[in-house]
């Protein structure tokens, strides 16, 4: 949809413009619409200008003055240097409305003591919004030799829900808007060489993260007379990583492939020397007030991929990873406690093979191997052994079908440290907890896809994929986890009478854990063999995420080349549950509950409907004109936000401001454009 | 035994590599020029001279060399047979095996930082070509791309599609958000072709507040984000896998309140609600869940 202004055969200048009026009616929930979007009432432009010839200048804007605008212009000369400048903006609207009975929302000072009447409390919204500051530039002329150099900052700034506990006893909480006053600059440098046989090139990156606000202040609303409580916030921080990469030319259609890398991570806190605990303001000792952050990692890749004979590709590769904690041991003496940080770091080396063989009669099969080893500082589980294999064979033996079949298997071995402690000691119980992230397991992995081109303007394709992952060992925590998901899609374009677009998705995850509840002060019981009593047993929890999404477009050319109708519908659903099971033996239900009345039928279950009809229609061949109407509908309900309360407890041992609350809108948005190009 | 099945596994080879260097002996020979070929293509030559691919002021430009024939060969034998798609020209046709295509492609753009870890790429293992993606005459952008970002990737990334239509997810469909920003679909060492040498280096980039390095460390927080959070989308809010309580539960159960069982009765609608329950469940009072330097048991459990 370009014209081009050809003054002269050298040069190209192109000019594209549109403003789009928008109407929006919304009903409910506006920051849900808007969560990474801002449409509202108003006038849209956008703009793109080029001029091409030795050099170029590309410049476009879009959505100029709103919270999501873009601009961006490439600029240089061709084959001899090349930049760019860019300014964005991505909002992330969270919450409108919220409340709290603060004041100094938007600082880092919350002022306030606490009160149930929520009508006297603050409103706010919880919205943050990120503006990025890019530029760089790459120098072409010095081939084979180049150099790349850019510049950004990111500017975060807003209001997002944290909490607090209270400080006295257990059990109470509050919810905080904390201030967002963010800022990143980075600078990434890279020096390179390419031209076969050999790629090499070096990069700095350097990057500081500023935050305005380490400490949120706010008066404690559970401990007598409200003091000035704090809560420790994300410290300033510093990274720099440098880079090496190189790949060479070996005979036999060879390369060999390097990556290294070298990365630190730094940052100070000054530490907080005291904290309410028991209602009581308690000090502490520290071995330093300051603790200064060291985090070193390194990585090496090396991957050797050949070709030895046409029908056979050939990759070897080796990685090695380490995180390695440098940072301050601070003891914390609290009373009769102490308290040291523990220093976590791992390492992981990854080593295998994947062959790939190219058949006969267009069959290709390829057969993988990994081997990855983890040690991590971690008393649980110090070391893991996975063992992956995976075959996949594709077929294309029909010009009008590809066929692709899979399967992965992981055997995770576990290092699985138990505490030795008697069984009487409330520690016995992590005899049994195996965390998944570490634990052993065994993975399988199905596959399945077909895609068809029966004509030359259909494509039809559609996926399988199932996954079942066996946490063998567990006893408590996560047994199995198991997805199903199908996706389709389709193309179609009907000569100049229509085209269509379709898709269509189904995933199904399951989850099975188990787990022990234990009275806090509970003696004995810790193994999950023993028989229940009224507060010891064991209980179980099936969760099921069913998700499902499809939509359907079509563009259709009223009058050829003059009027277009454009139609588009989009549908997403989830609908999840979880069904709880106490294993009491004999003992019965706690008052009120039977087995069935426990479960959840509402976890994260929303529904998206989406409606747009367009109508394009091209006065000349400068002028365009659309208009359109689009309409969306989004329902929620969660067991964990329905029926929302902002205070729970008498006396009050919660005060939460709303966040995430009400999530469902409905929402009408007429639009009309006028794209005008030269 | 072993020597009948050795014996049996090298013919094998022999016959797959007679097979195979058979297609590398056909050639074409005799260069008849761009302005030979509009006479046909007069469409496709105006879009291809409009391209990067048609920039005279570019000096490694394909119009600079043999134009059309720099991708598709020499043209004689074609022009000679009267025509006809893949008749005695190189076409980049679904017939002609991947490889073959994108070696076109990487007699030029090898040479580049771009395309310098193809080879290693996971897209060139699947069976990949340059032209997927990209139209070698007219694209939708100065790389060619035949598609936006990121319908072009959903075309064979049909789970990630539905992920990134969930009710969390990160700003893809809005646009916000470019695949590449976080893939090299040329190639990369990284897991999933990510544009790092591990899961949280990329996402430090950024969620720079997440890097610490803090006192108290969670440490499945520090060894990959992807532990609890789904990169594309989720049905969980924060693009959480799971929601808590049961995520943490999956990992702490020890005596008190992280075992205890957390049910519909405990809800804003339950006969005995509970704060471990609502809102954001665990997070309410763990809310330095990434990491604290909080004191003493309130930095070590992340409440402060």
């Amino acid at each position: 949809m370009t014209f081009y202004c050809a003054f002269a055969e050298e040069y190209h200048i192109k000019i594209d413009s549109e403003v789009t009026g928008k109407l929006l009616n919304i009903e409910g929930n506006e920051a849900k619409f808007n969560e990474y979007r801002d449409i509202r009432d108003g006038l849209y432009g956008s703009v793109h200008l080029n001029y091409d010839s030795d050099f170029f200048f590309d410049f476009k804007a879009s959505d100029i003055g709103y919270d999501t605008q873009h601009y961006r212009l490439d600029s240089g000369k061709w084959g001899s240097f090349k930049y760019f400048l860019q300014y964005d903006e991505i909002p992330h609207n969270i919450t409108y409305g919220a409340r709290s009975f603060y004041s100094g929302i938007g600082t880092g000072d919350l002022v306030g003591i606490p009160n149930t009447n929520i009508n006297t409390w603050s409103t706010f919204d919880y919205s943050i919004k990120r503006k990025n500051y890019t530029g760089g530039v790459k120098l072409d002329f010095l081939k084979p030799f180049y150099v790349d150099i850019s510049i950004s900052r990111e500017e975060k700034s807003g209001l997002k829900p944290t909490a607090a506990e209270g400080g006295i006893g257990f059990g109470n909480m509050v919810e905080l808007p904390e201030l967002i006053d963010y800022s990143t600059n980075s600078l990434k440098l890279e020096v390179g060489y390419a031209k076969n046989p050999l790629f090499g090139s070096l990069s700095l990156f350097y990057s500081v993260f500023d935050n305005d606000n380490e400490i949120l202040n706010f008066n404690n609303p559970f401990i007598p007379g409200n003091p000035r409580d704090l809560l420790t916030l994300p410290p300033d921080n510093k990274y720099y990583k440098v880079a090496f990469k190189s790949t060479v030319k070996l005979p036999m259609n060879s390369k060999f492939n390097i990556n290294l890398g070298y990365a630190r991570t730094k940052s100070d806190a000054t530490l907080l020397n005291s904290y309410y605990g028991d209602g009581v303001l308690k000090s502490v000792s520290l071995s330093d007030l300051v603790f200064s952050g060291k985090i070193d990692t390194q990585n090496y890749d090396f991957i050797l991929t050949s070709n030895p004979v046409l029908f056979l590709d050939t990759k070897v590769f080796y990685k090695y990873y380490k995180r390695k904690n440098k940072s301050d041991t601070i003891t914390t003496t609290d009373g009769t406690e102490t308290f040291i940080n523990p220093l976590f770091g791992h390492n992981k080396k990854r080593y295998g093979l994947e062959l790939t063989f190219r058949l006969p009669a267009r069959l290709c099969l390829i057969a993988a191997y990994n081997h990855v080893m983890e040690k991590r500082d971690r008393e649980d589980v110090p070391k893991n052994d996975d063992n992956i294999y995976s075959v996949d064979l594709k077929w294309n033996g029909l010009d009008f079908m590809n066929l692709k079949v899979g399967y992965e298997k992981l055997h995770r071995k576990a290092e699985f440290h138990a505490p030795d402690v008697a069984q009487d000691n409330p520690e016995f119980i992590e005899t049994f907890v195996q965390r998944f992230d570490v634990a052993s397991k065994d993975r399988d992995t199905y596959k399945a896809s077909i895609d068809i081109y029966p004509i030359e303007n259909l494509t039809f394709g559609i996926g399988y994929k199932n996954k079942k992952t066996d946490y063998k060992d567990v006893t408590l925590g996560l047994r199995e986890a198991r997805g199903d998901e199908i996706n389709i899609n389709v193309d179609y374009t009907i000569g100049e009478f229509m085209k269509l677009a379709a898709y269509w998705d189904y995933e199904m995850i399951q989850y099975y854990q188990f787990q022990r509840r234990l009275p806090f002060n509970a003696t004995t019981g810790f193994d999950p063999a023993t028989p229940p009593a009224p507060s010891t047993f064991n209980w179980d929890l099936k969760q099921k995420d069913r998700s499902f999404d499809y939509g359907i477009g079509a563009d259709i050319p009223i009058i050829s080349k003059k009027l277009t109708l454009r139609l588009q519908h989009d549908y997403v659903k989830s609908d999840g549950t979880a069904d709880y099971t106490y294993y009491l033996g004999i003992n019965p239900l706690p008052a009120g509950r039977t087995q069935d009345n426990i479960d959840i039928s509402n976890w994260d279950d929303y529904r998206l409907r989406a409606y747009m009809v367009k109508a394009i229609y091209y006065v000349t061949k400068k002028i365009s004109l659309s208009a359109g109407y689009v309409y969306e509908k989004y329902t929620y309900s969660d067991a964990l936000l329905d029926a929302y309360q902002y205070i729970l407890g008498n006396p009050p041992n919660t005060y939460l401001t709303g966040a995430y609350k009400d999530q469902e809108y409905k929402a009408n948005i007429i639009f009309l454009a006028v794209a005008y190009r030269f | 035994m072993r020597k009948k099945i050795i014996t049996i596994i090298s013919i094998l080879f022999l016959i797959l590599f007679a097979i195979n260097t058979q297609k590398s002996t056909e050639g074409y020979v005799g260069y008849v020029g761009s302005e030979i070929c509009k006479g046909c293509h007069e469409g496709i030559y105006n879009s291809f001279i409009k391209s990067i691919h048609g920039k005279k002021p570019l000096p490694d430009s394909p119009i600079n060399k043999e134009g059309c024939e720099c991708c598709h060969g020499p043209g004689t034998g074609h022009v000679e047979k009267g025509g006809g798609k893949g008749v005695a020209i190189f076409a980049f046709d679904r017939k002609i095996d991947t490889k073959e295509k994108s070696s076109k492609c990487l007699t030029c753009h090898e040479e580049s930082k771009v395309l310098a870890f193809w080879d290693i790429s996971k897209h060139r293992s699947e069976k990949v070509s340059c032209d997927n993606c990209h139209s070698v005459h007219v694209g939708i952008d100065r790389n060619l791309l035949k598609e936006i970002e990121p319908y072009l990737c959903y075309t064979c990334h049909r789970d990630i599609r539905s992920q990134a239509n969930r009710q969390a997810h990160h700003p893809i469909r809005e646009g916000k958000i470019k695949c590449s920003q976080c893939h090299n679909p040329m190639g990369s060492f990284g897991k999933k072709m990510v544009r790092a040498d591990s899961i949280n280096e990329l996402c430090y980039i950024c969620h720079s507040e997440k890097r610490g390095p803090f006192m108290w460390e969670h440490p499945p927080v520090s060894e990959d984000c992807l532990n609890c959070h789904v990169p594309h989308g989720s049905n969980h809010t924060k693009l959480l896998a799971k929601k808590p309580p049961p995520l943490c539960q999956s990992c702490h159960d020890v005596r008190g309140h992280p075992g205890d069982i957390y049910t519909r009765f405990e809800t804003f609608r339950g006969a005995s609600t509970v704060n471990r329950m609502v809102a954001r469940a665990c997070l309410n009072c763990h809310t330095n869940i990434h990491g604290s330097n909080g004191p003493s048991v309130r930095g070590s459990h992340f409440l402060r």
